[in-house]
């Protein structure tokens, strides 16, 4: 794997075009391992991804936020 | 210049117009026009509701504008409307003409819409007022604008536009439970209310949008009359939606409440639980179960590609030795068969060739047997005369034979003359001479 996926969306999709390409038998010794190793990065990725939304629910005012950001606004003026 | 402003003054004072009337007059002839006009029914919204001793005012107010409107309180009570069903907000129906008072030396004249009826609009009447509104909304291509959105499987952060003590609210955080989801939810708690909603709804959405971190937003409420969901039809808070950047998911009423924030929204949904499953469409329990299995595969395609290769290099790699071991035997059985072959051929051959020259020798045998008899005669006999005329035989008899010095036979007197020395061969032996003739010469 060259760079890092825009999305988890785009991760996965490659992640099963990698595994269609070695379920196929086609890929040869090398590009299999490459293939698996582009694999191995892209379920990172996703396991990171589903890691940032699985540590409890954060949930948030917008009012609070609004506030906090005029207060910082006011403490820097 | 000069001659220009005589002109002017004409045109301002219009000379040539009729008149000029006394304003009293014309007030009451204006008057008498208004109130000459058409009745019709007009329906809007209630802005401005004031009371004096004989009449109600108000403004009756929609998008595009407002008329001034009045009715007589006693006209006002014989209508019998609900408790408060005249207020500012309300959205009503009124029936009712053009009116102009003309004022008086000491009042101020007014213009007014005289109403004689009022009542409350129903849902026909909001009916047909969204449809106007979705139709307008449509031709100008605002409902393709959020579907062309794309939308993240996986958002880390949402905005939710909801009341804050709305079963909206429960329901939707027990869709984002449902669907393994707990990222960070921003709410912005708005009323969601009638018409008057809609302004501080839109103020939320927008304020959520311009959030960078809030990949989607939700928008919802629970069930109830079009007249309790007319904010979400709100000609303002649509056009915000359609042209907002981050895709807004709307779950508005139940499923058979079709508001107009539905046909602007990237998606609409019947429930708040449903709207939990369009923000995060991602299923995350069984996506972790998917990643495992695909960590699955891939070690077993790296492993089984490495050992399938291995297997194979060791087929090919004993492959030369059993070649060679194949051919080896191979070799080995030809061999004996060759021997084998070759000494049953040796043994028949001479046991051929044995027969072929027995065959031959009787054959030589039967075909010269008795001409070879007669033929060693003749040779015994051809041999005797041969030696009886052998020189051997002669000089036997007593004879010699003269010979120069080479040898040569000298057989007449002049030859041995002609010699310095000669020989005389007797059968005993030879006897060297010398010619006498030859030394009488000397």
């Amino acid at each position: 794997m060259t760079d890092k996926p825009d999305s988890y969306e785009a991760a996965v999709e490659r992640l099963e075009e990698i595994i269609d390409r070695l379920d196929s038998g086609q890929a040869g010794l090398r590009e299999t391992l490459e293939l698996c190793k582009e694999g191995r990065e892209l379920v990172t990725f996703c396991a990171a991804e589903l890691d940032a939304v699985g540590a409890g629910l954060k949930e948030l005012r917008l009012d609070e936020l609004a506030e906090k950001l005029d207060s910082s606004a006011r403490a820097e003026s | 210049m000069g001659e220009a402003k005589p002109t002017q003054e004409r045109l301002d004072t219009g000379p040539e117009l009729p008149g000029p009337f006394a304003v009293g007059r014309y007030a009451r002839k204006l008057e008498e026009e208004m109130r000459r006009r058409a009745r019709v029914s007009l329906i809007g919204e209630v802005t401005g509701l004031s009371k004096s001793r004989t009449q109600a005012y108000f403004e009756l107010r929609d998008q595009e504008g407002a008329v001034p409107c009045a009715i007589w309180l006693n006209e006002l009570e014989k209508l019998e409307l609900p408790e408060g069903g005249l207020r500012d907000g309300a959205e009503v129906v009124i029936g009712g003409g053009p009116d102009y008072y003309r004022g008086s030396g000491q009042s101020s004249p007014g213009f007014s819409f005289r109403a004689t009826h009022i009542r409350l609009a129903g849902e026909g009447d909001l009916l047909a007022r969204l449809d106007a509104l979705r139709k307008q909304l449509r031709a100008e291509g605002l409902f393709e604008l959020q579907g062309q959105l794309a939308r993240p499987v996986l958002p880390r952060t949402i905005g939710v536009v909801t009341a804050e003590a709305g079963a909206a609210r429960r329901d939707l955080l027990a869709g984002l439970q449902r669907r393994g989801w707990e990222g960070t939810v921003i709410w912005a708690f708005a009323p969601v209310q009638d018409r008057r909603a809609a302004p501080a709804i839109t103020a939320a959405i927008q304020d959520l949008a311009a959030r960078p971190q809030v990949e989607a937003i939700v928008v919802t409420r629970g069930g109830g009359s079009l007249a309790d969901l007319w904010a979400f039809c709100d000609e303002t808070l649509c056009r915000t939606v359609a042209m907002l950047r981050v895709p807004v998911v709307a779950a508005v009423g139940h499923e058979r409440d079709t508001t107009l924030i539905d046909d602007v929204a990237a998606v609409a949904c019947s429930t708040p639980t449903h709207a939990a499953e369009a923000a995060v469409p991602l299923d995350c329990g069984a996506a972790r179960l998917s990643l495992e299995r695909c960590t699955t595969a891939l070690r077993r395609a790296a492993e089984g590609a490495v050992a399938a290769r291995a297997r194979h290099l060791g087929a090919l790699a004993r492959g030369p030795a059993r070649a060679l071991r194949r051919e080896r035997l191979f070799l080995n059985q030809k061999t004996r068969e060759v021997r084998a072959a070759s000494e049953r051929g040796l043994g028949g051959r001479h046991a051929l060739q044995s027969r072929v020259a027995l065959v031959l020798r009787r054959a030589a045998r039967r075909a010269a047997g008795p001409e070879l008899a007669g033929r060693r005669e003749a040779l015994r006999r051809a041999e005797i005369a041969f030696r009886a005329h052998e020189p051997e035989r002669t000089l036997e008899r007593g004879y010699a034979l003269a010979e120069g010095p080479g040898g040569e036979p000298l057989t007449s007197a002049e030859a041995a003359r002609a010699e310095r020395d000669i020989s005389l061969r007797f059968a005993d032996g030879s006897l060297d001479v010398k010619p006498a003739a030859a030394d009488d010469d000397r």
